[in-house]
């Protein structure tokens, strides 16, 4: 269409924002996936409290405990004194302490002197559970976080998961050759720097091929995802016979990566939100981070704008691989140990979080802060299968129909806003 | 009943139709007449395209109607007007460069013999087609290995096809910017077979802004602007003054002058001296090779001189640009500016301060603008990293004000400098998007190639200025233009190349169309591969 639109008549960006408060909520597709995400967990949040647990604990008396049965007016009354439902709870006085459980949910079976009670918790929304997910979710959104600068290059990294496995391994027979008992100050260096390292160099070697050989990403990737898997296996296997290194630097595992503070481990959560801010701040506040945009909008101009395009590219898969590195380290740092088949098929769950998160496969799109939430809506996903006790291979399913249903409704979006213009 | 040339076929009456917030047309009536070239005229914007798209069925309109010989058309149906034989020839119409010209030819209707295709008959229907209008295509090329010029023919040889009952021949036929992509010798051919289709009875619809092929090939012509309708002419009664008038409006702002691309070229012109090139040059080229594309090239372009650079099509004058610009990294030989050699060190040796090689490419929708980012970034994309502060963190202030100087100077007519993405700019404001992008302080050298192509007139008057005040300033321009008045009136020297040599060089009274045309056309064996 030739016919342009008068340059005086206000832009669909400036309608948006005089529009209403619900259509610039959905200006951004960050705002949605925070929508979606409180939407989960709300769902969840209800459901899981009104799930009862399948397994009960039960605490059994020992010769030395005594329980009293307590009635609604808090009176205490020996065996047999209430009948069933007049008792509002159980009393157990034991080693000098006392418990009180409220007897909704609870049952006392006298012949075997034992207590049984359900877990009353919500199953979702408990400490233990939220920092759970946001760890699980924080080694895939560090990976997306690089793998949204490829996706907006219009390029592709199949070798995530490859480069995450082979970085875990070279960094576990590193922090074992240090010995469990190695220095902090020589641990979490080595652990970082070797992980990182690693995974830049196969990153670097990606970029590299890619610009050097004019060779579609697609194909290159997928030849080092097989090959680095490959590589890794025969790594461990000649350096230590087995597919699995334990025994790490524990001034690196339990003293930093899965250091304990109330209660919870936060460091990988920890990582993930500054990787998230720094890929905000590249992506949007440097020169490097707008021309990623530029060359994924348009590469032909890009290189006629005088943008070193296969610098940039280069640079771009190089910081991926370093990512998947990092994420590596948080692995092994959590776990303790590291498998040779870490992160299979990681690579899907980095590029579904990535297009979840608003990235464009065409190029030219996408945030460092969608992908993060992309990771946690992922998570959130397989969290609720497990909360509803639903079979694995169903998750998959849903997982994948989750990744088809965001990209229609972003396009739809898209294609709506395009209208609108 | 014969028809005679009076004979009104299609009639377009009290079309209304709104994109979005624009009102691309509104309440235009034209009827067209058997065996005539009617030509649509228009500013960009004017609705000009808009009304043959939905004469064509590709564009549904809001109110009014298109009947042919009596009969109303379905609004907005493509397959409706195609059977009733309107059929239409645009630049993004389906084509599969990778199939055959035959391919491409019979997509809609694949011949076949046994559930497999038939060649044979394929290539015999497409030969039948395509050698009435030009004998010498091979219909077995890939369509994408073909002139832009030959790739036009093919699109016009498949609007004759008849539909596929068989029944309907042609009747109606709209070319949308025909000539866009072709060059000075194809577009001729082209309106010379735009004469013979007419000359056969059908009628022709022109969608077109260049007002020699108004004037060289259309029978009568229509002038919209601001999609409503102005008047319809017969081309022999008018001047081009009378149609520039009627398509902006007014008449162009020089006194005395005649209101046409002459008197805004004539604005520039008068002040003009064109002083032959004087002091030290400020680049030198000597013997720029590159393989297939360049032979021997060498020249040099002084300070506060626009050197124009004619040619054909294919003359090898946007790869002597890429080639200057460091795009094409097989160049060879030596390109010294200011004492700085860059031959071969790629685009950042370009462009890198004290050379200042900047570059406003001829397409620029596909070689210039990001259309995912604003007309700031747009603006800012070669310069960013200068502006920036340590690591490559952006100076939004300094941006800002940098931007905002340059749509100033430039008067880009844009919403939002942040939000507003080119896709919204006009197609003119475009092409001063890019201008703007190259003249900063940094830049000593501007190639500019095609800067005025698909602009309308009162905006290439503008260009015409800052480019010569840019010169003034001190700037040194090599211009590629294939508009022969814009380049003879620009330029202060004409370097003509041909097969990739320069041909020659014209200076003072020597710089005709004539003359250009001449070296342009000489006959030299083509650059070994």
């Amino acid at each position: 269409m030739t016919d342009q639109p008068d340059p005086k008549r206000p832009t669909k960006s400036q309608s948006t924002r005089g529009g209403s408060v619900f259509s610039k909520l959905f200006a951004h597709q960050e705002s949605g996936l925070v929508l979606v995400i409180i939407l989960l967990m709300t769902a969840l949040s209800i459901y899981g409290h009104f799930v009862p647990s399948e397994s009960k604990d039960s605490i059994v008396l020992d010769e030395s405990a005594q329980i009293r049965f307590v009635d609604a007016g808090g009176m205490e009354h020996g065996s047999g004194e209430l009948g069933r439902n007049q008792i509002a709870g159980y009393r157990i006085i034991q080693d000098g302490k006392t418990t009180d459980y409220p007897a909704a949910g609870s049952r006392y079976d006298s012949d075997a002197r034992t207590l049984f009670t359900e877990h009353r918790a919500n199953r979702f929304l408990n400490k233990g559970n939220l920092v759970l997910i946001a760890k699980n979710a924080s080694f895939f959104a560090i990976m997306a976080v690089g793998m949204t600068g490829v996706i907006i290059l219009a390029g592709i990294d199949l070798s995530v998961g490859s480069i995450y496995g082979f970085a875990a391994i070279l960094g576990a027979m590193a922090l074992n050759k240090l010995g469990t008992d190695a220095s902090w100050m020589l641990s979490i260096p080595i652990g970082l720097g070797v992980c990182v390292l690693a995974g830049a160099l196969c990153g670097l070697a990606n970029g590299a091929m890619t610009v050097g050989f004019g060779v579609h990403p697609f194909v290159i990737t997928l030849g080092m995802m097989a090959s680095l898997r490959g590589l890794t296996v025969y790594t461990a296997q000649a350096a230590y016979e087995k597919q699995s290194i334990a025994g790490l630097s524990e001034s690196f595992t339990t003293g930093f990566i899965k250091k304990e503070f109330f209660g919870v481990y936060p460091v990988p959560i920890m990582f993930m939100i500054a990787i998230a801010v720094a890929g905000w701040f590249v992506l949007t506040r440097t020169v490097f981070g707008r021309r990623i945009m530029a060359i994924g909008g348009n590469e032909t101009a890009a290189k006629y704008a005088g943008i070193p395009v296969g610098r940039v590219k280069i640079w771009v898969y190089t910081i991926t691989g370093a990512l998947a590195g990092l994420s590596a380290a948080l692995y092994i740092g959590y776990l303790g140990s590291a498998e040779t088949n870490a992160g299979n098929a990681y690579e899907l769950q980095v590029i579904a979080a990535t297009v979840i998160g608003g990235a464009s496969l065409m190029g030219g799109r996408g945030t460092a802060l969608g992908a993060v939430l992309g990771a946690i809506v992922i998570q959130l996903i397989g969290n609720a299968m497990v909360i509803l006790g639903v079979d694995p291979s169903v998750n998959q399913i849903v997982m994948g129909g989750a990744i088809v249903l965001a990209v229609v409704i972003d396009q739809t979006k898209q294609r709506l806003a395009a209208r609108r213009g | 009943m014969p028809m005679t040339a009076t004979d009104t076929v299609l009639i377009a009456e009290r079309i209304s139709k709104r994109f979005g917030q624009t009102q691309a047309l509104s309440d235009v009536s034209v009827s067209f007449r058997a065996g005539e070239v009617h030509a649509l005229m228009g500013e960009n914007g004017a609705g000009k395209s808009t009304l043959g798209k939905v004469i064509a069925g590709l564009h549904k309109q809001d109110t009014g109607t298109v009947s042919l010989l009596g009969q109303t058309l379905e609004a907005g149906s493509l397959d409706g007007a195609f059977h009733a034989g309107i059929r239409i020839v645009h630049q993004e119409l389906a084509q599969c460069p990778n199939l055959s010209v035959a391919e491409n030819l019979c997509l809609h209707d694949m011949p076949t013999r046994n559930g497999m295709v038939d060649f044979a008959e394929m290539i015999r229907r497409a030969e039948e087609l395509v050698h009435q209008l030009d004998p010498t295509i091979d219909v077995r090329r890939p369509l994408g290995l073909l002139s832009p010029g030959r790739r036009q023919i093919c699109q016009i040889a498949a609007s004759l096809d008849r539909s596929e009952d068989g029944s309907t021949n042609a009747k109606v036929i709209v070319f949308d910017e025909p000539t866009s992509s072709l060059s000075i010798s194809e577009a001729n051919t082209l309106m010379g077979i735009t004469r013979q289709l007419a000359a056969d009875g059908l009628t022709i619809i022109y969608v077109s802004h260049r007002m020699s092929e108004i004037f060289g090939c259309c029978d009568r012509v229509s002038v919209l602007r601001d999609g409503k309708f102005v008047a319809t002419n017969v081309v022999a009664e008018i001047d081009e003054p009378t149609l520039v008038e009627q398509m902006i409006g007014r008449r162009l702002s020089t006194p005395g002058a005649k209101g046409s691309l002459k008197a805004a070229i004539s604005e520039i012109a008068d002040d003009d001296n064109h002083a032959p090139p004087a002091g030290e040059p400020r680049m030198v080229v000597r013997d720029l090779n590159s393989p297939g594309k360049l032979q021997d090239i060498s020249f040099e372009l002084h300070p506060g001189e626009v050197l124009g650079v004619g040619g054909l099509v294919g003359a090898g004058r946007s790869e002597l640009f890429d080639a200057l610009f460091g795009i094409d990294t097989r160049a060879t030989g030596s390109i010294v500016v200011d004492g700085n050699d860059i031959a071969g060190k790629g685009t950042r040796a370009a462009i890198k301060a004290g050379v200042g090689v900047g570059y406003v490419p001829e397409d620029r929708r596909i070689q210039g603008l990001f259309f995912n980012l604003g007309i700031d970034e747009n603006i800012l994309a070669p310069i960013m990293p200068e502006i920036a502060g340590m690591g490559g963190v952006r100076n939004a202030a300094e941006e800002l004000e940098i931007v905002q100087r340059r749509i100033e100077k430039f008067q880009i007519k844009t919403a939002s400098l942040r939000a507003t993405t080119p896709d919204e700019l006009s197609g003119g404001n475009q092409q001063k998007l890019l201008i703007a992008r190259w003249m900063t302080q940094n830049t000593r050298v501007l190639l500019l190639d095609e800067p005025t192509r698909g602009i309308d007139v009162g905006t290439k008057a503008e260009v015409y200025k800052l480019i010569r005040e840019a010169a003034e300033a001190g700037l040194a321009i090599l211009l590629v233009s294939s508009e022969m008045p814009e380049l003879l009136a620009l330029s202060d020297r004409i370097l003509v190349m041909g097969d990739g040599r320069i041909q020659g060089e014209l200076t003072g009274t020597d710089m005709t169309q004539t003359n250009i045309l001449t070296l342009a056309t000489k006959e030299n064996t083509p650059i070994g591969v």
